[in-house]
């Protein structure tokens, strides 16, 4: 027991996460600069972000609602993401430990960050954040769909079984998932999915600076706030990572680590160059997009595998 | 669960057996004849009765493990008290029947029924029901005997009172309640007829009337006919579509401790123990005969939460997540395997749990403010903080949140699903249909949660409430424990509760999935622990409190995004808003199709009234001649 709690706080757990999503941010940003011919900030400068937050600023709670739910819900949050995240990285780090969970367990556990944000929104009793709240929960129910399906495919394709060690075998004993027709489809419909858990453009609307003032945030300061962008790196890990351990071999030993770092970071440019390069859409938009084209392609890619493509 | 039941020749354990249900029977009558002006003294005897009865409960859940008592009991009784064989033939009826999933179900029965009667100590002096306890009583008899009974008839005879009791546990006091009852009265009197006929062709076909007995395969027509007649008893007492329509009318009008102990809890319980009965012991199920109820449950799980999503009136909110949820455990029944049944089993009494939870804190609220609609509450977290905390573990639960109990029922129902997806047939190569619409349900259920815990306890306070304060410790007390148990059963749901409670009553299976409950509940407080420590290390005290900032504009009365406007955005889409129009006009109720079509016969036939004699005479006789034909 006391090497799984060094597992989920330390190793691959909290502390490694958090230390991989901060770069991962880092990254993302510095992309994002230079498509917008910035210089873009330094290295560390989540970690200063996530410092600053935690240690200096002070933390306003709001007059109505309940401020003890709107405390808690940030550490939900994190968590959700890190009990997901553990339960990704140990077969992709192909630790063996009697912790495990499964797909469907990955799955709930990922929605767990989402929830905590609308609880914890609604809980402030801004009128702004619950625009914000209730785009977020239309969007979780638009792309919830997708993402099952596309569980469900991968599930398919490794023969019913949905533990993710059982994938990443199944994959490097043959070829990896998206090296077919169906893997590559699967793996469109994804990033789209990761890129709408993640809240990035163009499906930021539950935050939407510019209308809504952040939204969903728009009460949290101080280190209520830290723990929201804690949640929030190692959301932008453990997602990319989910998708290399789904379809993309997961990771080997040896040289096989960097380019399973490679392959994490070949996702998160993914995802940065979509953000940086489309507006944002409207919520019904976004909703029509995921029941429809999303849930069509999966569709496709499931009757193909069917067939065994 | 079809293994031979062992006999017992020692009468003296069974005894319990009868006193389980003559006792709350015998205490319902006596009530009766009380005045209703000494409410609290009737409060407490049935109280106090129905503890009795769940001691006898947990003696009978303790006891060996398979049990049957037969008719010779009965008699001997008759014998030893009264000095005659006065039940003669009649005896052999009287069978009752006892193994792991009867067990299972009379504990949970004797569980909630004490826990809302606490609750009704309180409840039940503001909102009158005339002759509320004794029929609780009668209820709570006719629960334990239908569960225990062997013998069809005697089954059918308690499950029958089941429904009267339904009608008159909810007040006629206006025309809207009034409507509900005869609704409901008529829908679940309809379905006791159907189920009648079943029984009839049951035993037509095999000669018997005991559920141990009978073991029919689904292949022939008559087998079907009796298959579906007893499906749609089961689905209208648990609320599954189409046959649902009873139930959310019923919730809006009933008060709290009705909806909580009948739709809520004890219909589910025994709906779904007759489900199980049927497909897991009386019929051995076809490959169409599982598609026709993984439909059933797919359907129901999507169209009642789409209702429930839209609904104002938090009553009926929950009214219909009371049907939406027994989507879930049809599913699992339809899957046919062990663990589909355990799993539906599971989530039975998980269900049964939260939304009787529900009810209760809905009854609270409905008591403080005299409000039941969404809109004119808000903000009643600080006002009543074990109602809050209560119903927010309710709604995680009954949206699978994880490590809620609601979570672990759904996982196991998922796993049924893909193993089941290895079979072979049509419903097996769908799996990722079922598992899709489940997941999807699952979804919109939180979403409709939100609207329920965000719309009444969070967000912006009235004014008015400020005067609002917690329910006495009557009321918060059963909230409270069925909280805690629902907390129990999703944290040690791997460990203890599935192992020792579900699989004596489903068979032994062994979990696909990966899921260790407890530890992962351990690592969530650990974590929660760790943050609070990391907010105080980070000088959380030295806050300030503000009113909300909405972009530095004044924040105004009427500012606000009430949670009811949240879904209005699906509504816009064509094809869903068409669908929408077309139930809120009810087409898609049965009770009013089924009225329509009653009433455009009845004009049909009443034309044949021309008041012309010739005209009668000539019926006359064609029925003469028709009544001869048959006869000859």
């Amino acid at each position: 027991m006391a090497v799984n709690i060094f597992y989920f706080f330390i190793f691959p757990g909290l502390l490694f996460m958090a230390v991989a999503g901060g770069l991962l941010s880092w990254f993302d940003r510095k992309i994002t600069a230079r498509v917008q011919f910035r210089q873009g900030p330094p290295l560390l400068q989540p970690f200063y972000d996530f410092f600053k937050l935690l240690l200096v600023k002070e933390t306003i709670l709001p007059r109505h609602g309940s401020p003890v739910v709107f405390m808690l819900a940030p550490l939900l949050a994190v968590f959700g993401a890190t009990m997901a995240g553990l339960f990704i990285l140990l077969p992709l780090f192909n630790i063996s430990t009697g912790f495990r969970g499964d797909l469907l367990v990955i799955f709930y556990l990922l929605t767990l960050p989402s929830f905590s944000y609308i609880l914890g929104s609604v809980a402030s009793g801004n009128p702004l954040a619950a625009v914000g709240s209730s785009r977020e929960i239309k969007l979780v129910i638009s792309y919830e769909l997708t993402f099952l399906l596309i569980i469900a495919a991968v599930i398919m394709k490794s023969g019913q079984h949905f533990d993710l060690d059982t994938v990443i075998a199944m994959q490097r004993s043959g070829t990896p998932f998206i090296g077919s027709v169906s893997g590559v489809l699967l793996f469109i419909a994804a990033v789209f999915c990761i890129q709408a858990k993640l809240g990035l453009v163009p499906f930021d609307m539950p935050e939407a600076e510019t209308e809504l003032s952040s939204g969903i945030y728009i009460e949290y300061s101080g280190p209520p706030y830290a723990m929201i962008k804690l949640a929030k790196y190692i959301m932008l890990f453990i997602l990319p990572a989910l998708v290399v351990a789904l379809l993309m071999n997961g990771m080997g030993q040896g040289a096989g680590i960097l380019w399973a770092v490679l392959k994490i970071l070949g996702v998160v440019l993914l995802l940065t160059l979509i953000r940086n390069t489309s507006p944002r859409v409207k919520i019904r938009q976004a909703s029509g997009f995921f029941f429809i084209w999303m849930n069509l392609i999966v569709v496709i890619a499931i009757v193909l595998i069917a067939f065994g493509l | 669960m079809n293994e031979p039941l062992k006999l017992i020749a020692d009468t003296s354990e069974c005894l319990y057996l009868q006193w389980l249900i003559i006792l709350p029977l015998a205490a319902g009558l006596l009530l009766m004849a009380v005045p209703d002006r000494l409410m609290l003294l009737k409060g407490l005897f049935a109280l106090a009765v129905s503890l009795v009865a769940g001691y006898l409960s947990v003696v009978i859940y303790t006891s060996s493990p398979l049990m049957t008592a037969h008719g010779d009991m009965a008699r001997q009784g008759c014998l030893t008290f009264l000095h005659s064989d006065i039940l003669g033939k009649a005896g052999d009826y009287l069978t009752l029947t006892i193994d792991g999933l009867s067990k299972l179900i009379v504990l949970f029965i004797s569980i909630l029924g004490c826990l809302i009667l606490l609750y009704s100590l309180a409840y039940n002096r503001s909102v009158r029901v005339k002759n509320y306890y004794p029929w609780f009583m009668v209820t709570l008899g006719c629960a334990y005997g239908a569960v225990l009974s062997d013998n069809l008839l005697l089954f059918i005879i308690f499950w029958g009172i089941l429904g009267i009791t339904l009608y008159k546990l909810i007040p006629g006091k206006d025309e809207e309640s009034s409507a509900a009852a005869k609704k409901t009265m008529i829908l679940i009197g309809a379905s006791d007829t159907i189920m009648l006929l079943g029984m009839a062709i049951l035993w037509k076909m095999t000669g018997s009337l005991s559920i141990d007995n009978i073991s029919v395969e689904t292949t022939s027509l008559l087998a079907v006919t009796a298959f579906l007649a007893l499906l749609v008893g089961s689905f209208t007492k648990a609320g599954a579509f189409p046959f649902h329509s009873w139930v959310p009318d019923y919730t809006q009008g009933a008060p709290a401790t009705s909806s909580a102990l009948l739709p809520a809890s004890l219909d589910k319980l025994l709906g779904i123990y007759f489900l199980a009965r049927i497909t897991t012991s009386l019929f051995v199920m076809s490959q169409g005969m599982k598609l026709i109820l993984l439909i059933i449950g797919v359907i129901t799980i999507i169209t009642a939460v789409m209702m429930a999503l839209m609904q104002h009136n938090f009553k009926r909110l929950l009214g219909y997540h009371a049907v939406s949820q027994v989507g879930y455990m049809v599913v699992g029944f339809g899957l046919g395997s062990v663990i589909g049944v355990a799993a539906g089993l599971f989530h039975m009494i998980n269900n049964a749990l939260y939304k009787s939870g529900l009810f209760l804190t809905a009854g609270a609220v409905e008591r403080q403010t005299g409000q039941s609609e969404i809109e004119e509450l808000g903000g009643l977290a600080k006002a009543m903080p074990v109602t809050f905390a209560a119903s927010l573990i309710f709604a995680m639960s009954i949206s699978g949140v994880p490590p809620f109990n609601g979570f672990a029922s759904k996982w196991m129902i998922y796993q049924g699903i893909i193993d089941f997806g290895t079979g072979e047939g049509v419903a097996s190569s769908l799996w990722i249909v079922w598992l899709g619409l489940a997941v999807l349900g699952s979804a919109l259920t939180l979403a409709s949660f939100i609207k329920f815990v965000g719309g009444i306890f969070l967000g912006r306070a009235d004014k008015a409430s400020s005067r609002i304060k917690e329910v006495p410790a009557t009321m918060w007390i059963p909230m409270a424990v069925l909280a805690l148990i629902c907390i129990f059963f999703g944290v040690f749901a791997t460990e203890i509760v599935v192992p020792r409670l579900i699989a004596p009553a489903s068979g032994t299976f062994f979990f696909s999935g990966l899921w260790s409950s407890s530890f992962v509940s351990l690592l969530v407080a650990v974590s929660i622990i760790t943050g609070v420590l990391v907010y105080l290390a980070a000088g959380i005290k030295k806050y300030r409190t503000e009113d909300s900032f909405i972009g530095g504009e004044r924040i105004q009365d009427q500012t606000a995004y009430p949670t009811v406007e949240f879904y209005k955005t699906f509504m816009e889409f064509g094809f869903v808003s068409r669908i929408y129009r077309k139930a809120e006009n009810k087409a898609f109720d049965i009770y009013n199709l089924s009225k329509e079509a009653v009433l455009w016969l009845s004009d049909r036939l009443s034309r044949a009234h021309t008041g012309v004699l010739p005209g009668y005479v000539l019926w006359i006789c064609a029925g003469l001649v028709i009544m001869l034909l048959i006869m000859i």
